[in-house]
């Protein structure tokens, strides 16, 4: 064999190990869906509707959904306006201190251990309220997101061309008006996929809620300052049940939040280029 | 009243060490259109933007000196930048219309924003007002629900122009305005700049000496941060004192 | 003493008040500033208040017994307080191997996707491999973890650890039995594979930003793509090693998943197949019954503590080196 055969043969060989192990790397994906799909549609075919709206006694998981949205809301009503008005800071105040600082922070926010933020407000919240609450856990789940937000909210506003900031500013407009009248709308699309990345991100989350929320599946919430449950936090809680019952709820519960999560998540995915996660 | 729009007296502007405006002494007179030509990289646009303290959203700049506008110095402490910019337009050298505003909150905005309006029969009068004046109204006036993304450079710059006509200002700043568009679309500025300069005192930067020669009264000659020569428009292109000018209007300096 | 601290205070304050600029122009109010600034306070306090409360709280463990709280492996957890005696060795072992694991799975996996996404697949085949990737990296990990327990597990202890076991058990790492299947190496390889599209966004991210000048060279000196390929990855080798080092820190902070497939034993052994305890999942598992006893809740703040700096150490550093190493590209 010639030289030049065996360096194509070696081509060909690198070619196929990087194809399979591309491939090793996203099945995960594709199996999870597939078993969450086998493992949870049965559950919730034998329930009906029940699935969705019945407590855990009746053999449904209503009221972590409505706890669900109910954190989900709460947060980003707590998390949203912080965080877009530390995002806009940073844009503004690149080269200050504090803003570099922020910036940093943010970033480093955004990788952080998520069970600290629930230890950390099960101290500041829960044990003076002395007890859990949808409050608590909100706000736990509005520090997660925050950077998210953030982040996006000042990466937008870094888009924006140079002129457009010169042209809002030679109008004769102060920097509150240039800025949140002018600019912000100019990049409002990109503020709100950080917005929605952020709320998908959070509705997701578990380890927050640990401490904070408590959990709540025999009836509905109605208050703030009480326990509410959570689709993630119910699922983690009825795997280390040793029922076999409860495991199949646990897939149930799991495919309902999967289908939440893509339904938000891809379209949001698909109408932008780039995504931080 | 002062005879000059606007004087400025030993103009220093620098990045850092690098001083790119090294004192300037110029004067330019009320209601003519003044060009302020030079090659590419001489200083123009950064001293331009010196007579409405925009360079300021640039915080490495520094200038020193003074800009008096209609006598008044715009730098002094006790000036806010914010009215020095509603007084003096600025046009730029890429038509910027903001591009999630209709044509008309395009030319409104300043209004309201700065709340310039009583009402909005006075708003739309004003609206209307301006793109009169910018030579734009006759093509927009069916469409003014539409984004500024359909019209054409040359349409987007007299937007741009009327968005700085609505708010009244007493000088008009021009930054290459011509640099992205069509040749007809320049052919529109250039005449717009005649009718307008009846009201107004206009500047206009360009790197091409054929346009000042076709539109301006004055011209000052911008080299290397300094400025070489002043004058009238026909003795800076008839009979330039300075070699540089002459070199530079020939066509032989670029 | 307190008056010279309260000088400083006042003089640390007035730097930050011209620092955010609430005295300019004298006695004009910038709206701008006065309303994104206590947003910016708030998110700044929060972050110090964490630290706090977390020192605060573990100052009891550190009082009383040290330093040694983070080396010492026993957890003995009894009615009488004089008996009680904690350490964390075991569990910040268990951080740092499984994470280990974990970026050594992530490693060449993400690198072989980002080969792949940037050089040789398809404009259709590309986007949906990167919308796939962005999706496992947004999946909620409580999934990862439903899946780990009961489909993961299971997979490997019969396809990888019985064989392994049965025929290596020789070499000491191998030689634990997996009777339950709940060990490091379910932990390390969840975690891999729940960090790899993290890792293969930085890396992929990377690749595609080397100057399209050098893969001409590369190919113009009559090199196969295979040969230009090493030689493009010897040059984002820095942005690698920050994926890995982000991919690490993502690792060791992740909760629920590795609390479902570690088996939570005190162990500190580098046996693969044994079960053991993170840091996190020590803080998930323990927190709830911490209060029965007199010292316990310390030693948990301790290990929040650890699991903070760890975090904030490696993060940053990740970040640090990602931005200096874009910063020395783009230029």
């Amino acid at each position: 064999m010639s030289v030049s055969n065996f360096r194509k043969a070696k081509e060909k060989a690198f070619l196929i190990a990087v194809g399979i192990t591309t491939l090793i790397a996203i099945l995960p994906l594709f199996h999870i869906i597939a078993t969450v799909l086998m493992n949870g549609l049965p559950p919730i075919v034998a329930k009906g509707p029940v699935f969705i709206t019945g407590t855990l006694s009746e053999g449904g998981i209503g009221p972590a959904i409505v706890g669900t949205f109910m954190l989900t809301f709460l947060s980003s009503l707590i998390g949203l306006p912080i965080a877009f008005l530390v995002g806009v800071y940073a844009y503004e105040y690149p080269k200050s201190a504090i803003g570099r600082l922020t910036k940093a922070l943010l970033q480093i926010m955004l990788e952080f251990p998520t069970i600290l933020v629930g230890v950390f407000v099960m101290d500041i919240i829960a044990i003076p309220m002395g007890t859990y609450s949808a409050f608590a856990g909100a706000f736990a789940l509005a520090i997660i997101l925050m950077p998210y937000v953030a982040v996006y909210t000042h990466e937008a506003m870094r888009q924006i061309p140079f002129t457009y900031r010169e042209a809002s500013f030679g109008l004769g407009l102060t920097k509150f008006k240039a800025v949140f009248r002018v600019l912000v709308p100019v990049s409002k699309r990109g503020i709100m996929t950080g917005v929605l990345i952020g709320m998908a991100k959070v509705a997701g989350e578990t380890a927050p809620l640990l401490f904070t929320t408590g959990g709540l599946y025999q009836s509905y919430p109605h208050s703030i300052s009480q326990p509410v449950g959570a689709i993630p936090l119910l699922i983690y809680t009825l795997v280390q049940s040793p029922s076999a019952s409860d495991h199949a709820m646990a897939w149930g519960a799991s495919l309902v939040l999967l289908l939440i999560f893509l339904a938000v998540f891809i379209p949001i995915r698909r109408s932008l280029k780039e995504v931080k996660l | 009243m002062n005879e000059y729009a606007i004087e400025t007296k030993n103009l220093k502007i620098s990045y850092g060490d690098n001083e790119v405006i090294k004192g300037v002494d110029l004067k330019v007179l009320k209601n003519v259109v003044f060009a302020l030509m030079g090659p590419s990289g001489c200083g123009k646009s950064t001293m331009l933007r010196a007579f409405n303290r925009l360079l300021e959203l640039n915080k490495d700049a520094v200038v020193e000196g003074e800009v008096l506008l209609f006598g008044e110095n715009i730098y002094s402490p006790d000036i806010d930048p914010i009215e020095v910019r509603r007084d003096v337009g600025m046009v730029f050298q890429y038509p910027n219309p903001f591009p999630h505003l209709t044509i008309y909150d395009n030319v409104a905005i300043g209004l309201k924003l700065n709340k310039l309006a009583k009402n909005k029969r006075e708003l739309d009068e004003r609206v209307r007002w301006a793109l009169e004046k910018a030579a734009l109204w006759d093509e927009v006036k069916d469409r003014m629900g539409d984004y500024p993304s359909d019209l054409s450079g040359g349409q987007k710059q007299r937007l741009v122009v009327a968005r700085a006509l609505a708010m009244k200002p007493k000088v008009l700043l021009m930054d290459e305005p011509t640099a992205n568009i069509d040749p007809v679309g320049t052919k529109k500025i250039e005449e717009l700049l005649f009718e307008l300069k009846e009201d107004y005192t206009i500047i206009l930067v360009t790197h091409s000496p054929a346009q000042a020669a076709r539109v301006s009264d004055c011209v000052g000659f911008l080299y290397l941060g300094e400025l070489i020569e002043v004058g009238s428009t026909k003795d800076i292109f008839e009979k330039p004192k300075n070699e540089l000018t002459e070199q530079y209007v020939t066509g032989e300096l670029v | 003493m307190a008056q010279k601290i309260s000088e400083k205070v006042s003089e640390i304050l007035g730097k930050i008040k011209t620092c955010m600029g609430f005295q300019k122009k004298g006695n004009k109010v910038d709206s701008f500033k006065l309303i994104t600034s206590p947003a910016v306070l708030f998110v700044l306090a929060l972050f110090a208040g964490m630290l706090i409360v977390y020192f605060y709280n573990a100052m009891p463990a550190f009082n009383r017994e040290g330093l040694s709280v983070y080396l010492k492996d026993v957890w003995r957890a009894v009615e009488n307080p004089s008996e009680e005696y904690y350490g964390l060795a075991s569990a910040i072992w268990g951080s740092i191997y499984t994470s280990m694991i974990a970026i050594l799975v992530a490693l060449p996996l993400s690198i072989a996707y980002s080969i792949f996404v940037v050089d040789y697949a398809p404009k259709r085949i590309k986007n949906t491999l990167i919308i796939t990737s962005d999706v496992m990296a947004g999946l909620p990990t409580i999934i990862y973890g439903i899946w780990g327990a009961f489909v993961l597990v299971p997979f490997l202890k019969d396809y990888v650890m019985t064989p392994l076991h049965r025929y290596l058990s020789f070499i000491p790492i191998f030689s634990y039995p997996p009777i339950t299947g709940f060990s490091y190496f379910s932990a390390g390889i969840l975690l891999g594979i729940m960090v790899t599209p993290f890792a293969s966004a930085i890396i992929r991210e990377a690749y595609q930003m080397t100057p399209f000048a050098y893969r001409e060279a590369a190919f113009s000196v009559g090199m196969t793509r295979y040969e230009a390929t090493k030689v493009m990855l010897g040059y984002i080798k820095p942005a690698m090693f920050s994926g890995v080092i982000l991919a690490f820190g993502r690792a060791i902070g992740e909760t629920v998943a590795v609390s479902l497939v570690i088996g939570n034993t005190f162990n500190l052994s580098a046996n693969l197949f044994a079960p053991g305890y993170t840091i996190s999942s020590l803080i998930a598992n323990q927190f709830g019954n911490a209060f029965i006893y007199s010292h316990m809740l310390p030693v948990l703040y301790a290990a929040g503590l650890a699991l903070f700096f760890i975090g904030l150490l490696v993060n940053s550093a990740g970040l640090y080196l990602l931005r200096r190493w874009e910063k020395n590209v783009s230029i």
